[in-house]
């Protein structure tokens, strides 16, 4: 009780790293990345070839601190311009811009661009010391409750209180100002209490193809909801000893990418549990939005532990409904007895079924499922592969339980013939 | 196993068939009299040529032994130039007294700034001493990765680092002037994800100038390694299975069309650029050629039909490595090929395109860039490079100006036709007893390399799990920090470093007055084809979906749609890459 009073160390500072549209260069960006973590900050990374409205949703609905862009084949004067221009225009003109690019940005590009909004260029030779010192010194600071928020950056902020509020009474009391007052925007019709969201939380180990499938079931949702909106939060774990997260999942998110989709990293600064301690606090912040059909959780890579979704469910289970994913390489029939998740998940995902042992997994996940005969689902699904049929399935079989819209004929059949 | 396993199997047989053969010179009496007499015909076949100071040189430097076991450890390790294992050279005379023979200059210079018209003047200019055509086009971002000019959010990209390629009219205005049908006439693309429609522009534009018939005499190389793409440098529009279909219909439509063109260039340059180690540059360069090679055997070709037609790119930079990489490159590739692949004697030769290496470059101080290319260089040509690019001194915070540029070239003219390094002896350096310690080492790691791989399952598996991106990665961040911690010296950087300020440098760079001037060539091109454009997309779409050649649909689909068209056209099709962190 006594300890529920000490605060937590201060919030990690949040960092997003990209590098331009029509760039690849990623070499200088994971080296920073890889510093940034080592000094404890959470970093989320949007990988190359970024478009300016990427970076731009992803700033605001990951609420970070700074905007650091690493771009290396020119153009950069007109793209630092264009990611400015469009947080000023969504309200974030309070988030900072850096940039780097070895020696292709030069001191007189360096002049125009502070001219034109960015805070500063690293230029080729500063120590990485130097560069860590400096992005501390200038951008840490703790990040408030707003009531001009609007929007996803309201959520988004709401998230972040979430996630750095002490234990206990100061996270219930954002939680009820949220509710009360400085709520984020809402649609026309008022949340209900009993809000519409229907929640899946997404388990399994680590390589399994998560946040691939997450992708795809995105792209099925937008496809099927003209209108809809789907949020995602991804939990990946902090580093043990400095504090520091790369949060890497927005990189694979290549459908997810839409004004209609909220997706919120959430590193799990010491939870132990397979999520945030913020997360259950998240997905309330996002239910009484009332903004979303649809919400994902994704947990970190577990398989062998306790299910997080009901372990934080003091009052019931997290999520409506949980789906485990997992790939044909899980070690054997015995290792298979051990996944205490395989108990709790309403569906689950045999993912990468191409692969030559695939039909073996499931001949055994299946008998599995069958001794726990709670009628739960299986599915093989190939969440690489453009538009496969096992992913389509999936996707009915969840929007059926969590009464979804589904507009058929969404899909191309496609029977493509690649390289072998 | 892999391939690769057998592969490193069938290079430590070759090893040790080598020295049970160095044994048996020295045991058995008939056979060392054969070699004796076969070195005594080779040696008595060598010219003699004479410095411009009088002294007399052999054409072919050649061990000063006769002890036979020396002779078949030469003869059967390293090879004469030309002869396998081809650790020596390629060919047997190479540089050679160029000024006398019909023999093309090794020098290639890589270009491309603003719009089309814009590089065929740097075109023009560089190429006005050359005796060859030998073109080498750099692409701007936009093209790199399939997009239109006029996509939302890259108009700051166009033509900047490379031209601005949308339609075939950009690609006729790219080599107006130009008569691609020449014999000695060479064009190279550094083009990857794309290259299949951009070669396919590039085969319509030719057409509309030269004629229908003309397609077999084209001449050149377009990059277009997707595997490396994944691998290093990130330039990757589809999924990877349907990159490698793309590119596999481009391939076998041109080995029996267009017979004077290299479809593919391996390249290990953008490996090592990314970060990776010479070794790991050489091991995964060399192990995306095979995977090419089974793929293609896969799908029903000839290895010794497809061999012939692959060209092979590394970097060089100053690492020791450097001394021999090209060396064991070619020796690797020649036993893997015909031992591991029962390929014939022309698809057992490594063709290499060499060009000094980009990272080695720093703004600090940068004249000091002509020293350090100049020793690249110097290493390119003493492992014997087919062709070579040298990069310009100013390359770290622009696109070559046309002075840099024109340094750079005069650099390779100083080194192999003022000096006399390269003119006059072949295989000068060869067998140098550090060559030869480093030969073996950087052998030997490249093997284990190939081994790691192959417990994965071979490249295409490995490269699922990241494994390459992952060591690029690791051995990027190592050479960071060396750099930071002074480890690695570099002048002007971290050592010897003065205050000299930055002189003014003017930058080449597109202003935006040009890149408006693309979008609306692009749009008129649109709007001109706007009615026949669908039909055709439509398709290129049904080839697609089923089992078709692709490229050779592309060639019909470039006369009526543009880059971006067509990309939208096939991601619809196949979906989008999902990037690998």
């Amino acid at each position: 009780m006594a300890a529920a009073q000490k605060p937590r160390p201060p919030a990690p500072l949040r960092i997003l790293t990209a590098v331009p549209i029509c760039d690849g260069h990623d070499s200088a960006v994971s080296t920073i990345n890889m510093e940034l973590a080592r000094h404890g900050f959470e970093v989320i990374y949007l990988g190359y070839h970024c478009p300016v409205d990427v970076i731009v949703r992803a700033a605001l609905q990951e609420d970070v601190h700074v905007v650091g862009i690493s771009s290396y084949n020119g153009g950069h004067i007109v793209f630092f311009k264009e990611v400015i221009d469009q947080l000023r225009a969504r309200g974030a003109r309070d988030i900072p811009i850096f940039g780097g690019g070895g020696g292709t940005i030069t001191k007189a590009d360096e002049r125009v661009m502070q001219r034109q909004g960015t805070d500063r260029i690293f230029h080729a030779g500063t120590p990485l010391a130097d560069i860590m010192a400096q992005i501390r010194r200038d951008y840490a600071r703790p990040l408030k409750p707003n009531s001009k928020l609007r929007g996803d950056r309201a959520l988004a902020r709401a998230i972040t209180l979430a996630e750095s509020a002490t234990v206990g009474a100061a996270l219930r009391r954002d939680l009820s100002d949220l509710r009360s007052g400085q709520s984020p925007s809402r649609r026309k019709t008022a949340p209900t209490a009993n809000a519409r969201s229907f929640v899946v939380g997404v388990a399994g180990p680590g390589g399994a193809g998560k946040s691939t499938l997450i992708d795809e079931l995105t792209s099925r949702f937008l496809r099927q909801n003209p209108t809809g909106r789907i949020a995602i939060l991804a939990n990946d774990p902090s580093h043990p000893d400095t504090g520091g997260a790369i949060l890497g999942d927005r990189v694979s998110m290549i459908y997810a990418q839409d004004d209609r989709v909220f997706f919120r990293s959430l590193a799990t600064r010491g939870s132990l549990t397979g999520l945030s301690a913020a997360a259950p606090a998240a997905i309330e912040i996002l239910k009484k939005s009332g903004e979303f059909d649809l919400i994902l959780v994704e947990s970190v890579g577990i398989g062998q532990e306790s299910d997080p979704f009901r372990l934080f469910g003091p009052k019931g289970p997290l999520v409506d409904a949980m789906l485990f994913v997992l790939a044909p390489y899980y070690g054997g029939r015995l290792q298979l007895q051990k996944i205490g998740l395989l108990n709790g998940a309403d569906f689950v995902a045999l993912n990468k079924c191409d692969h030559p042992m695939a039909h073996t997994a499931r001949a055994e996940i299946a008998a599995r499922l069958d001794v726990n005969g709670k009628g739960q689902r299986l599915f093989g699904t190939v969440a690489a592969q453009h538009h496969d049929p096992g992913v389509d399935t999936l996707y009915a079989a969840l929007a059926d339980r969590g009464g979804l819209t589904v507009t058929p004929g969404g899909e191309k059949p496609c029977q493509l013939v690649v390289a072998p | 196993m892999s391939s690769l396993g057998r592969i490193a199997d069938a290079v430590d047989a070759y090893n040790a068939h080598v020295s049970a053969e160095v044994t048996r010179a020295r045991t058995d009496a008939k056979f060392a009299a054969d070699l004796r007499a076969r070195w005594a015909k080779i040696r008595a076949s060598i010219e003699t040529t004479h410095s411009p100071t009088g002294t007399p040189l052999p054409r072919l430097a050649l061990p000063p032994t006769d002890e036979p076991g020396a002779i078949a450890e030469y003869l059967f390790g390293q090879g004469l130039p030309g002869e396998f294992p081809y650790a020596n050279a390629a060919y047997r005379e190479m540089y050679l007294d160029r000024e006398t023979t019909t023999g093309e200059e090794p020098m290639r210079l890589f270009a491309g700034l603003g719009l089309a018209e814009d590089t065929n003047a740097r075109f023009k200019h560089l190429s006005t001493h050359q005796k060859s055509l030998r073109l080498s086009t750099a692409f701007d971002g936009p093209t790199l990765y399939g997009l239109d000019s006029d996509h939302e959010g890259v108009l700051g990209k166009v033509g900047e680092g490379g031209v601005a390629i949308d339609t075939v009219e950009d690609m006729t205005r790219l080599f107006a002037g130009f008569d691609l049908t020449r014999k000695d006439a060479s064009v190279s693309m550094t083009m990857n994800a794309p290259a299949p429609v951009i070669l396919a522009m590039f085969i319509a534009s030719a057409k509309r100038r030269f004629g229908p018939g003309c397609v077999p005499n084209l001449r050149g190389t377009i990059q277009a390694d997707m595997l490396k793409e994944v691998q290093a440098q990130n330039e990757v529009i589809f999924p990877i299975d349907a990159s490698l279909r793309f590119l596999c219909d481009m391939i076998e439509w041109c080995v029996p069309n267009m017979p004077r063109w290299y479809p593919v260039s391996i390249s290990g340059y953008h490996i090592a650029e990314a970060g990776a180690t010479p070794v790991q540059q050489a091991a995964f360069t060399l192990s995306n050629g095979f995977t090419y090679v089974e793929l293609l055997r896969a799908r029903g070709a000839d290895v010794n039909a497809i061999g012939p037609r692959l060209s092979f790119f590394l970097d060089c930079g100053l690492d020791v490595e450097y001394l021999v990489l090209g060396r064991v490159c070619r020796r690797l590739w020649a036993i893997g090929m015909r031992d591991a692949f029962g390929a014939n004697t022309k698809a057992q030769v490594l063709k290499l395109h060499t060009q000094t290496s980009g990272r080695s470059l720093v703004t600090a101080e940068f004249q000091n860039n002509l020293t350090r290319t100049a020793v690249e260089l110097m290493l390119s040509y003493l492992n014997y490079t087919n062709s070579c690019h040298s990069n310009s001194a100013d390359e770290p915070f622009t696109t070559p100006t046309e002075k840099y540029a024109t340094l750079a070239s005069h650099g390779q003219s100083i080194i192999m036709e003022e000096s006399g390094v390269f003119k006059h002896m072949m295989n000068v350096f060869g067998g140098a007893p550090g060559l030869l310690i480093l030969e073996k080492e950087v052998e030997q790691a490249i093997l284990a390399v190939f081994r790691e791989m192959d417990t994965l399952g071979g490249v295409l598996a490995a490269q699922e799990q990241r494994y390459q991106r992952s060591k690029i990665q690791e051995a990027g961040h190592a050479y960071e920090q060396q750099i930071y911690s002074g480890k690695r010296p570099i002048i002007g950087l971290n050592k010897y470093v003065t205050d000299e300020p930055m002189p003014s440098v003017p930058l080449a760079r597109t202003s935006p007055k040009k890149q408006r001037l693309q979008v609306e060539r692009l749009r008129a091109f649109k709007k001109k084809h706007a009615k026949s454009a669908p039909a055709a997309l439509q398709k290129l779409e049904n080839i697609a979906r089923g089992k078709g050649n692709v490229f050779a649909e592309l060639i019909n689909t470039v006369e009526v749609c543009s880059l971006g068209q067509i990309t939208a056209c096939l991601t619809d099709v196949v979906g989008k890459f999902r990037p690998m962190v």
